[in-house]
């Protein structure tokens, strides 16, 4: 890692030192405290471009203050606004609401877009229906609604939404993080059509974003294991001097690290702009999944009956990492989506195939 | 885990890897027109073909890394890695050379004398030079430093070489074999029995050396049991320090863990499977597919990142037996997670070629977490590299 990127993470790592992850209830849905730190210190509007308002800084910066939240816990909308919702505004060339408030965005449910003649000029939207699986629904200032387009248009209208006058219903992940839905009655707002491969490279940005935050909280999980495994004492030995308990951790660093690299190699072909970054996202996202099955269940068992409780840090990790491989695209249809591009070409050609995915 | 021995720096892809990677495509392609060779399940030990090898050789796609000195090609590790995964994929017969190529030669260039490497380098480049692994022993499995076959220095200096080494694929279609014996009695201390171990060039074709065949599952013969009897090694035979053998058979070992041989055995059936899921449009066999993929994909950046390691002269042994560990048991998952969802039974003699790969794959399967150290042995590895013992 450049050293751009750990000055970045000591950054954020001083930050959440005062604050500690905590169970998440609807009185108190996010950290408050921790956003307004990170946007005093500029960190949620790193990437994105400072004459759109943003911070500056590279998309592997970014990637760096995702990685560290992610691993500590940290419930607020800094994945969503820096590498989802903040660049996919930026490139469809609408304005960038204050990095400072948080955004959100939206892929999922049944709002539609109609062109809008409300006086306020072109590039306007009047959006109907209901957005669903809202990350941060109820906390984020602002949405990125990802809308069908009127009737004839391929593609997708993006459009932002001021969600300040919108109620939002009260679901969560597994996690306690709002998930909610908003209901999009008739409201005006500004908008961009996207074609249909930029609406596929925002879905899929939004995937490898959950593939990227269960990454990096694998890789917490594996060193709070490792670390436990040989603090904790059973039968006159520390556990990590079993042979049983030492498989299972090798098992899970190899899941671990086999993740990362797949992750790191698809946030790289995005930093290049490449046109195979949805397999490639598809791919990672598939990949993040299925790691979790195997890693939470093994940390989960060799962190024995403390592991299980809500006074222990682990389940922090778990239960986000649970919910996300289920977020952002089910793996089983991003894995149909990989399969079903693997043999576009033709039955002969799914080598090849391969071979360009990343 | 210490985060320097498991993340390796990334491998952005190279146009020159790109290049040659179309030419090894085309030339396989048009091979395979001309009948020249058919595709199987795990050709890099069972698909035996000198004629094949040497077309290799001829090609440049031997020795591609090694000085021109020697016969190579002073091409990058990415190059090399493009060729060796478009052979894999291809199910080519490759195995002839793939000891020689992958593992011998850079062992000769580590360790070897300069007349060693003159002498045997531009023959394994050319494809008309194949080596043995000798390593392993009847009673040793995996517990390599427990090695039993003896070398002793005779008046003339020469090693006289008694003992017997197992598992050695092909080695009766080989030339030479890299043998590990004790030279030297074992240390003191749990480690000690790494010490007094040796590394010994051996011409094949000395008196003294017989070859037996052991058949796998399928019939096939790749393994044998290579005997030693009184076998008189000269001196200048000598690979590398007396007594560093295992050292230097570590580091041989990060070479051959990590490659791509190590999950891509079984990718003439995922190809296979991919023609058929291609053909159904079965949206299960296609989440099948994509899921394995993922997991291929994952595998192979990380077996790229250790090809450029020890192409900067890292020795990353610790994530080299992790893709050995994880790559295997993708390898055996092939087989159980396409015949979950193809009503197809796996026969040898099968009309169907789905059939066949998938019998090839699983007769193979079970040598798949053996070869190169256990599985287990593997994890105790990186267990080791997590700080655990």
């Amino acid at each position: 890692m450049a050293s751009d990127q750990d000055l970045v993470v000591e950054t954020v790592r001083d930050i959440l030192s005062g604050f500690e992850p905590f169970v998440l209830t609807p009185e108190r849905p996010w950290d408050e405290g921790l956003w307004s730190a990170l946007a005093e210190a500029g960190l949620t509007g790193v990437g994105l471009p400072e004459e759109a308002g943003g911070s500056g800084g590279e998309l592997a910066d970014a990637v760096a203050i995702v990685r560290t939240l992610a691993s500590g816990a940290a419930a607020v909308p800094v994945a969503e606004q820096l590498l989802v919702a903040g660049p996919a505004l930026v490139a469809a060339d609408l304005d960038l609401p204050s990095p400072e408030e948080p955004l959100t965005v939206a892929v999922e449910g049944t709002v539609a877009a109609e062109p809008s003649d409300d006086g306020d000029g072109p590039g306007r939207f009047v959006l109907t229906g209901t957005a669903t699986d809202v990350p941060w629904a109820g906390v984020a200032r602002h949405v990125a609604v990802l809308a069908t387009p009127p009737a004839g248009i391929e593609g997708a209208v993006l459009a932002v939404v001021d969600a300040s006058g919108l109620t939002a219903s009260s679901a969560v992940n597994l996690a306690g993080e709002p998930r909610g839905s908003l209901v999009l009655d008739g409201v005006g707002v500004p908008g961009a059509l996207l074609t249909p491969a930029r609406a596929a490279t925002l879905r899929a940005r939004y995937a490898l974003t959950r593939a990227v935050q269960i990454s990096a909280a694998l890789e917490q999980v594996l060193a709070w294991t490792v670390q436990y495994a040989g603090e904790r004492q059973q039968f006159g030995r520390p556990l990590g001097k079993f042979q049983a308990i030492q498989m299972e951790l090798a098992q899970m660093a190899g899941e671990v690290t086999s993740t990362a690299a797949l992750v790191d190699a698809a946030v790289q072909a995005l930093g290049r702009g490449e046109d195979t970054v949805v397999l490639a996202a598809a791919a990672a996202k598939v990949r993040a999944g299925e790691a979790v099955e195997r890693v939470a269940k093994l940390a989960h068992q060799v962190h024995g009956a403390i592991g299980f409780t809500q006074e222990y840090r682990l389940h922090h990790l778990t239960r986000r990492c649970w919910s996300w491989r289920d977020e952002a695209g089910t793996e089983l249809a991003w894995s149909r989506t990989l399969g079903a591009a693997l043999v576009a070409a033709g039955p002969d050609d799914v080598w090849p195939a391969f071979t360009a995915v990343v | 885990m210490s985060s320097n021995q498991l993340t390796l720096a990334p491998a952005p892809p190279s146009e020159a890897a790109e290049r040659v990677r179309l030419e090894v495509r085309e030339f396989l392609a048009q091979e395979l027109a001309a009948g020249t060779f058919t595709t199987h399940v795990d050709t890099w030990l069972s698909g035996v073909d000198p004629e094949f090898s040497r077309k290799l050789g001829a090609h440049g796609w031997l020795g591609m890394t090694w000085p021109k000195e020697y016969g190579g090609h002073e091409r990058t590790a990415q190059e090399r890695y493009a060729v060796t995964e478009e052979l894999l994929a291809a199910g080519a017969p490759v195995a002839a050379h793939w000891i020689a190529d992958r593992q011998s030669g850079p062992n000769l260039l580590r360790y070897g004398t300069e007349a060693q490497r003159k002498e045997i380098l531009p023959r394994i480049a050319a494809g008309e030079c194949y080596f043995v692994i000798g390593m392993s022993e009847p009673d040793s499995g995996s517990d390599l430093a427990s090695i039993r076959t003896r070398g002793v220095r005779n008046a003339d200096g020469d090693f006289v070489v008694n003992g017997a080494k197992i598992w050695t694929s092909n080695a009766h279609h080989s030339h030479y074999g890299i043998v590990l014996v004790r030279t030297g009695p074992p240390g003191e201390g749990p480690r000690g029995k790494h010490q007094g171990l040796t590394q010994l060039l051996v011409d094949l074709s000395l008196p003294g050396i017989s070859v037996n065949p052991i058949r796998i599952l399928d019939g096939g013969h790749h393994f044998n049991e290579v005997v030693f009897t009184d076998v008189v090694v000269p001196g200048d035979m000598l690979l590398g320090t007396e007594g560093a053998g295992w050292h230097q058979v570590t580091a041989e070992l990060a070479f051959e863990r990590s490659g791509p041989e190590r999950f891509l055995s079984t990718w003439p059936l995922l190809a296979e499977f991919g023609r058929r899921a291609a053909a159904t449009g079965d949206p299960a066999q296609l989440a099948v597919l994509g899921r394995l993929s993922s997991r291929a994909l994952a595998l192979r950046q990380l077996s790229l990142r250790i090809a450029a390691a020890l192409d900067r002269g890292e020795l990353p042994d610790i994530p080299a037996a992790l893709v050995k560990d994880m790559g295997t048991t993708f390898e055996q998952d092939v087989v159980d997670e396409v015949r979950r969802v193809v009503d197809v039974p796996a026969s040898l003699d099968s009309p169907d070629p789905l059939g066949r790969a998938l019998a090839e794959a699983q007769l193979h399967a079970p040598g798949y977490t053996l070869r190169g150290g256990t599985n287990e042995i593997l994890k105790g590895i990186v267990a080791r590299g997590l700080g655990l013992r």
